[in-house]
Parts: C-alpha cells; structure tokens; sequence
C-alpha cells in the first residue's frame, strides 16, 4: 500500500517546516529507515527517514518550500503497485495512519497540492474553508448527479467555482475512476470472462468469508470480493455512513472494470449491495440478498455490542454462534483470526464507529426496501429460518417476482451453513441473470 | 415570404376590429377609448368603425365599468375592457379577483364569464410610482384567471383574439414600451395559445427567462453575448398563468443555468416561482450554478428618467448577470 510522506511535527510548536535537501529523486527506489530528506524548523536542521520501501513518488516540495506541518510532500509506492494519491487530507488516503506517525496533532491541516499544476487544492492554506475540511463539500446538482453517475466521490475533489465549489467540468476532467478506490480493499477470488459475481461481506466480517461458498461455484464464473470500509484490509475512512460503505463498493467495482455484475451481498453487504444495483453506473444483472439488513428496523443490538468489545476467545466464540445454528459451520478458527486482525488493524474501533453511526440503539439506520419494490433484474433473498440477527420475517411483504428460500435449521450464514445449495442458488440466478439481460 | 409589418398597437387594433367583424356579441369599454382613441392610442378609429355602441366610453369609474363588463359577460357577451394603466385595475379588482375569476367554480360551472382585462403596463415612460407598476405577478397567483403579457405583435394579435374567444376571463398585459414596437403580424384571423412559451433564441449556456419587454432586452443582451462565446437560449414566456413549466424544465435541464428576469418588483414576483419551478423539477440535478433572479428593485417607480431605468433591469444589467452566471463567479 503507499504510504504518504508529509511535513513532521518536530517539536510542540511547530506549525511548519522549511523543505530542505531530498536524499532521493522522484522515481528512485527508497528503503525504509534511510534518510529520505531534510527540513529546517526555527532551530534546528534535521534528517527525516523514509517511513516505508518502495519508488519515490508524486514529490510535491522542494528545497526551500515553507509547508504546514501535515501538508503531503510526496509518496512511497510499492513496487508495481498502480497508485495515484487523492487529493483528500492525509488521514483518509490509503498510507495516512503510517504517515500520521510523524503527523501533526492537527490532522486537518490542508494539504498543499501538487506543483507541477495539476493540483486539485486551489485553496491557499489557511483559506477559511480549511477549517472546514470533512464538512461536506461544496457542489452544484449538476456535479453531484454527474458523481454519482461515474462513481467519483465529491468529497476526493476541489472545485474550480467559487468557494472551491465543484462544477460539472471539473467532474468532466476526471476518469471514471474514484480515486479512493485504491484504499478499497478488493480480491478476484477466480478471474475469467463475461460478467463477474461480486461478493459483498456482513458487517464484522470480511471477503474471505466468501472462500467456501464461492470454491463451489464454476470455474467459469469470475468472482469478485471487496472488503467494504472499515473490514478486512479496507480502512474506514472519514464519511462513516451507509452512503460511504455503497460508494465504496461502486467505486472498487469500477476501479476493477466492472461495469455489469451478479450482486451477492450477505447481511449489511445485501443492503450495500441492493443500493449499489439500484443506482448507475454498475449494472445489475441479478441480485441475491442473503440474510438481508435494510428490509425492517430491527436488529440485534446486543450481538454488536458483545461481538465488538470481546477481546478474548473465550467472550467472543458465544457471540460468533449466535450467528449460526451448528457451529461447525463456522470454522473452528474464526475467533482467533478475527482477534488476530483486530490487533493488526484498528478494526473493532473502525466497526464500533460504523455501528454507531448505521445500527445506533438496536435499529437499521439504512433501508432498501423500496429499492425493491420493482425489481429491475432476477433477485433472490436467502434467510435462515433461525436467524438471530436479522429476523427472516423481514422478506415478508416484497414483490411477489423476487424469490425468497427459506432454509430451515439455518441461521444468519446460509452461505456457510448451507452453502452447496447458496452455491447452487448463486449459480442459477446468475444464469437467468445473464439470459434476461 | 416577407411579412407585412405592424406595431404592437397596430397589431391589437387589428385583432379587436377581427373580433368586432367576426362576432357580435364583442364590444370595447373603456375610459376615452371612443373618440379620443384611448390613452395610448391603441382602439384609434374604432369607434368611426363600429360605433360607440360596440366602443364605449365609460365614466371614470374602474370598479363600475368591470362590474358591467363582467355582468355582460355573464349574459353571454363578449366585452374587452381597458384599463389605462394597470395601476387602475386595482380599483376593479372585486370584480376581477372576487366575481371574474370564481363565478364559473362557484356555481359548478353553470356560467361562464368571457371577459377581457387589457392592461398598458411596466415603466420607461415618465409615469411615476402610480402609473408605472407591474402587477402581473398579482394576477397569476388568482386561479381562475388567464393571464398573458405577449411581447411581440403578432403574439398579442394572436393571443388577443384567443382570448376574446376564451369561455373564461383573461387578462392581458400590454407592455407600454412594446406599442411602438415593428414586427412581421400575419393577416387574417388566428390564435396564439395562451398556455405555451416559446424559445426566442436557442442556446446551450444558459437559460434567460423573460416576458414582455424584457424578452426584447434579453435577446439584445444575448447577442452581446454570444461576442463573447456565451450562448443564451432565451425563453419568452407568453403566459403567465398558466405557466409553461415544461419549456422552463427542458431549456434548464439542457443549459444547467437560470437567470430570470422580470420588471416587477423581485421579492415574490414571477422569478420567483420560476426559480422554484426549477428547482421542484427533474432540472434540479441538471443546475451547475445556483439560479439567478434579476428583477425591479423594492421600491416604487422613480419619477426621475435616472432612477425609473435604475429601478428596473436594463440591457447591460442582463448581460453583467449573465456574464457571472455563466462563468461560475457566483
């Protein structure tokens, strides 16, 4: 992943730094730990040391530059990895919490732009509206609707109107692709022709929950998975809503090509994935909801809460088996690697925050229901008839063209536990999906 | 096919003497529209025409004269009635507000009243507060009510007689400034529809909307312009109720940008519920800058030749807007 280098906080009272000399030129290979550049503070010169490996990338200071502490001065990116950095503050971009060792305190001091003219930032630091950054931006219908249509996220731009507005031509100048798509963790779980099934996770999960049910599927079915923000390697990012979670999936989708696809989504993922096939520019060609959120308010309020504060085995397994109703099905290592991750990553803190925002006191925050009122491509929902979680009643009362199974002595994971039949399921939709279209 | 060319006021001439010869239950009142030949000239030698049976002089009595007007109209007649300034209507309006427009609702559609309101308006000639208003927006929000305010010669030929022919009231709008005005007027007898705008000049920057005769300082306004590579589309809107929200949607949905632009006062005027048409609509997401409203300032109308033009929008006030509009400097 690249890692963004930006102006350190040296000492308490500093609130920017002079550039002093690269040690390395644009395009060179650095390692981590080596001296990387040199910044001159009021009293003292110092050396800066490369904070990951990788090729010196999108060098935006030189010597002599005055920058505000925080303010991006370059990328490390991997070798052969394809990145282009956002223009969004550090925190967001796909390296910020690496580089946010060496950041300021003040995270949302603006960063400066590039040089070479293709900055983004007309802003000049210390514009009113950088006191504002993570406010949502400014932008005319026009440019919102075009966003949406091409999955660019507005929140990722500065606009050429007035007051950093966007304007449709500045929508206009962009690729079809989202820049932070790049931090949206994804997986081709089998690659090949034709359109893709693309798996959407529950929350607390991630895509390598889709491994047993997809293995059975042929071989001639490419796969997607995604880790959807604030799960697996996705970070959360600032916009924590159901919106953000949906515009992550689209923008993954579209960063991989994806222009038509067979939508699985499992619990939260349906309803990301229910949205993600109501709206352009990613065509659905069927959609399968297993276990849905997004049909009725209810939830288990109390499953959240536990699953996310256990910090051992023993207070987690109890709380996984709530999800199904033969453990086996589960794996017998899933509580391990899920403590694992979330002392690799800030998971349970990024999902608690998640929780908060989009299942706050036991209740859905998102609906999709009426998106279903007039399917626009073969849809199937799966419930297990023991579901604990999301309650199998919800499919009560859609339209009579989406086909609902039902499978007793199954709870909230029939793509584990019942997984040959969901495989099946999974495969005859997609089948009718691609004969309608 | 080059037309033949009349006045504004020439052209209405025309259309009431049609309507005289075609249809005798038509008839004219009206302070001094007899002998003098109407306060800006426009019934002229009708009267030696048609008599002062079918062009009646009436006393100077607004409230009475349209209680008789709509009275007849009731019976069946066919009665024109014209103010001298817009600003007198509102001695009539009881019975243009109260009787005119909600008799035929009332008694559950058992009459109907066929009245015509003529009325010179807007300011630019010396007029001063009472004589220089535009009121139209007054009587566009009375449902009941047909009111148009057409801005070329043939458009108010046509419209008048439309009107005339019209089973419900209508009130028309004569701009003062537009009497003097030239243009190509067909022969004969037809009918302009009285719910339907009509593009005045094509354009993809943005969308002028305008009435009267600020659709003549828009399209002046627009060829400037165009000099500067900005393309408006100017839509007059004819009709100001019913409005052709339609014309409105499709040009903003196409051009992304609104600038109305009105002489009435702006606060409530008619931009205003063009702005809120468009943003109501399908257009919403098609707008890439906020709209933009230019109308009369809030005051009464200045006696003084300075202040009566300041008071309203002007050719260069258009183009400074739309200028800004279409730049994105607001």
């Amino acid at each position: 992943m690249a890692v963004e280098i930006v102006m350190p906080r040296v000492d308490m009272d500093m609130s920017s730094g002079r550039m002093g000399r690269w040690h390395a030129a644009e395009g060179a290979h650095v390692v981590k730990g080596a001296t990387l550049f040199e910044i001159e503070t009021d009293k003292a010169a110092m050396e800066v040391d490369a904070p990951a490996s990788g090729v010196l990338k999108f060098v935006a200071a030189s010597e002599g530059d005055v920058l505000p502490v925080g303010a991006c001065i370059g990328w490390i990116v991997p070798d052969g990895e394809d990145f282009v950095p956002s223009a969004s503050s550090p925190q967001r971009s796909p390296g910020g919490r690496e580089g946010a060792e060496l950041a300021p305190a003040t995270p949302s001091a603006p960063s400066r732009g590039w040089r070479d003219g293709r900055s983004r930032d007309a802003r000049p630091i210390g514009h009113p509206m950088a006191a504002d950054e993570g406010a949502r931006q400014r932008a005319t219908p026009a440019a919102r609707r075009e966003a949406r249509e091409r999955g660019v996220r507005l929140e990722d731009m500065s606009g050429s109107g007035p007051r950093g507005r966007v304007q449709l031509r500045d929508i206009g100048q962009r690729g079809l692709v989202a820049r932070s798509a790049s931090s949206v963790h994804r997986l081709w779980l089998q690659r090949g022709a034709g359109a893709p099934v693309v798996f959407l996770h529950g929350f607390g999960a991630d895509l390598n929950g889709w491994r047993p049910v997809q293995r059975l599927l042929p071989n001639s079915r490419p796969a997607l998975a995604i880790d959807l923000p604030g799960h697996g390697l996705s970070p959360l990012g600032e916009d924590v809503s159901f919106r953000a979670l949906v515009e992550a999936a689209r923008a993954a989708m579209i960063e991989e090509g994806v222009r038509e696809a067979h939508m699985v989504g499992h619990s939260l993922g349906a309803a990301v994935a229910a949205q993600v096939a109501h709206e352009p520019p990613v065509k659905a060609l069927s959609l399968m909801l297993i276990a849905p959120a997004g049909l009725g308010e209810e939830t288990n309020g109390a499953f959240f809460t536990g699953f996310l504060q256990a910090d051992t085995e023993a207070a987690l397994t109890p709380w996984l088996h709530m999800l199904v109703v033969d453990p086996a099905a589960l794996g017998a290592a899933l509580a391990r690697t899920t403590l694992r991750q979330r002392r690799e990553r800030p998971l349970a803190s990024e999902q608690r925050r998640l929780a908060e925002a989009i299942l706050s006191g036991g209740r859905q925050g998102f609906q999709v229901r009426d998106l279903l009122a007039a399917p626009k491509a073969p849809t199937k929902i799966v419930f297990g008839i023991e579901d604990r979680i999301t309650p199998a009643h919800h499919a009560d009362g859609l339209n009579g063209l989406i086909a609902l199974h039902r499978f007793p002595n199954v709870g909230h994971m029939p793509h584990l536990e019942a997984r040959r039949e969901v495989a099946a399921l999974i495969e005859e939709l997609a089948r009718a999906g691609a004969a309608s279209a | 096919m080059s037309g033949r060319e009349l006045s504004y006021a020439e052209a209405i001439r025309e259309a009431l003497a049609i309507a005289l010869e075609r249809d005798e239950r038509v008839f004219l009142m009206g302070e001094d529209i007899g002998v003098y030949g109407g306060a800006f000239q426009v019934t002229g030698d009708l009267v030696e025409r048609f008599g002062d049976e079918r062009i009646m002089d009436t006393p100077i009595s607004e409230l009475g004269g349209a209680g008789v007007a709509v009275g007849a109209a009731l019976t069946g007649m066919r009665p024109v009635y014209e103010f001298q300034f817009s600003d007198f209507s509102m001695l009539a309006m009881e019975q243009i507000v109260n009787q005119a427009a909600k008799l035929r609702y009332m008694l559950g559609g058992a009459v109907h009243v066929p009245v015509v309101f003529r009325m010179p308006t807007g300011s630019g000639l010396g007029g001063a507060a009472q004589h220089s208003q535009s009121i139209e927006a007054w009587y566009a929000h009375v449902p009941g009510l047909k009111v148009v305010e057409p801005s070329t010669p043939e458009d108010v030929k046509g419209m008048l007689l439309a009107a005339i022919r019209d089973p419900d009231p209508v009130v028309v709008f004569e701009h003062k400034l537009l009497y003097k005005m030239k243009g190509e007027t067909p022969e004969g007898y037809y009918e302009t529809p009285l719910d339907r705008a009509v593009v005045r000049r094509k354009g993809g920057d943005l969308t002028i909307v305008a009435a009267a005769i600020m659709v003549h300082r828009a399209l002046e306004a627009a060829d400037i312009l165009a000099k500067d590579g900005i393309e408006a589309e100017v839509i007059d809107l004819r009709c100001l109720r019913p409005l052709d929200k339609d014309a409105i949607v499709a040009s903003v949905t196409k051009t992304g940008r609104l600038l109305a632009v009105y002489e009435g006062v702006k606060t409530l005027g008619i931009g205003a519920e063009i702005s809120a048409i468009v943003a109501e609509s399908e257009a919403f997401d098609y707008l890439d800058a906020p709209i933009m409203r230019l109308g009369g300032v809030e005051a009464p109308i200045p006696y003084s030749p300075v202040l009566e033009k300041a008071a309203v929008p002007q050719t260069e006030d258009i183009i400074a807007a739309a200028r800004r509009l279409a730049r994105s400097e607001v």
